[in-house]
């Protein structure tokens, strides 16, 4: 009994060849194809149809060339402004809200000084913590400057 | 010949990258005969091969911009038509029914189908519709990447070069696929030489 060869089989595959849609379908099929496009279409979301066109339009104006130099100055504009604030921000610390001395001057001229003694050991035997957290209503902290501008001057006076 | 063919498709890409519909349109017309065999013979199924058809190109449509040229247009649209198909035939599963096409009355003229009738007894005992039939289950029973395989070869007449572009394959698992669906091919169609009315 005869087998079926690879041949034969190519064979038999390639008149598969012949299995061939209505006629007609390949003409209507562009048609059909418009068709379902704009279907698509009409189902999209208004902003993304906007979004569409204007990549299309961008496209169609090659933004990419058109917009490489002022892109371009932009940045380096950016980069240098960013620079100069860093340079402007390194100068000096105002010379604000500074606190009085924790302990009183007296008290350290009292105990002497030791390098071999941690200050807040000192802190802690010759002043009691009560002390320590009273002498803020005593001599409250300062947030401003001893003189006041002119222009801060009330004109007026009652 | 494929030289003059992958210059006008450039051209026409060309066209359609700089916003003409129309150029486009006419690789549509180009290229549906030829994808809906494609399509047709992975699916056997004419209304899934219609749809699929319809997305295949509404895809190409919307990516025909990324298109830098790196293979031909042919290989590029293949390769999305049978990666489509091969995602769909996933997603359907076992769950699908032949849609036949008819046989073109012209085969009845072609040189190979009087070989094939003359010379093979079960093929010449059989009617054509039968034959077709038993043609399209043997190729269902192959699996998806198989089928696909055998249809751009046998069916398409690609070389393996084309065909592992395609795939993006090595031409040696083009072969493999190729030896491996032809032998199970023998063995349904060798039941059917047995068992010729069933």
């Amino acid at each position: 009994m005869e087998e079926f060869d690879n041949n034969e089989i190519g064979r038999l595959l390639r008149l598969k060849r012949y299995e061939q849609p209505p006629p007609g379908y390949f003409e209507n099929f562009l048609h059909e194809f418009h068709r379902r496009q704009r279907d698509e279409l009409l189902r999209q979301p208004l902003w993304k149809i906007a979004l569409g066109r204007a990549q299309d339009f961008m496209m169609s104006l090659n933004v990419a060339r058109i917009a490489s130099y002022p892109v371009a100055v932009t940045a380096v504009l950016l980069c240098a402004a960013v620079i100069s604030l860093k340079i402007y921000q390194t100068t000096p610390a105002p010379n604000v809200a500074r606190l009085s001395p924790i302990v009183p001057a007296q008290q350290t001229t009292e105990g002497g000084w030791s390098l071999a003694a941690p200050v807040s050991t000192r802190i802690t035997v010759s002043q009691p913590r009560t002390h320590l957290s009273t002498h803020r209503t005593t001599t409250p902290p300062r947030y401003v400057l001893d003189s006041m501008p002119v222009s801060y001057e009330s004109s007026l006076r009652f | 010949m494929d030289q003059l063919r992958t210059d006008e498709d450039q051209q026409l890409v060309a066209r359609t990258q700089d916003g003409n519909a129309g150029a486009f349109d006419q690789l549509v017309v180009k290229y549906t005969p030829r994808l809906y065999g494609l399509v047709y013979n992975m699916t056997s199924n004419h209304e899934d091969t219609n749809d699929l058809l319809q997305d295949i190109f509404s895809k190409a449509y919307k990516s025909i911009r990324g298109f830098r040229g790196k293979s031909s247009f042919y290989t590029w649209i293949h390769s999305i038509a049978v990666n489509m198909t091969l995602n769909f035939l996933k997603k359907r599963g076992r769950r699908f029914h032949l849609s036949l096409d008819d046989v073109d009355a012209s085969v009845q003229n072609d040189k190979e189908f009087l070989e094939v009738t003359q010379t093979s007894s079960p093929v010449r005992e059989a009617d054509l519709s039968e034959l077709q039939r038993r043609l399209n289950e043997a190729m269902m029973k192959l699996s998806d990447e198989h089928r696909a395989v055998v249809t751009m070869f046998h069916i398409q007449g690609m070389p393996h070069a084309e065909i592992s572009k395609i795939l993006n394959v090595s031409e040696g698992t083009v072969r493999s696929r190729l030896f491996y669906a032809n032998r199970q091919l023998q063995n349904y169609l060798d039941e059917f030489r047995k068992n010729p009315v069933t």
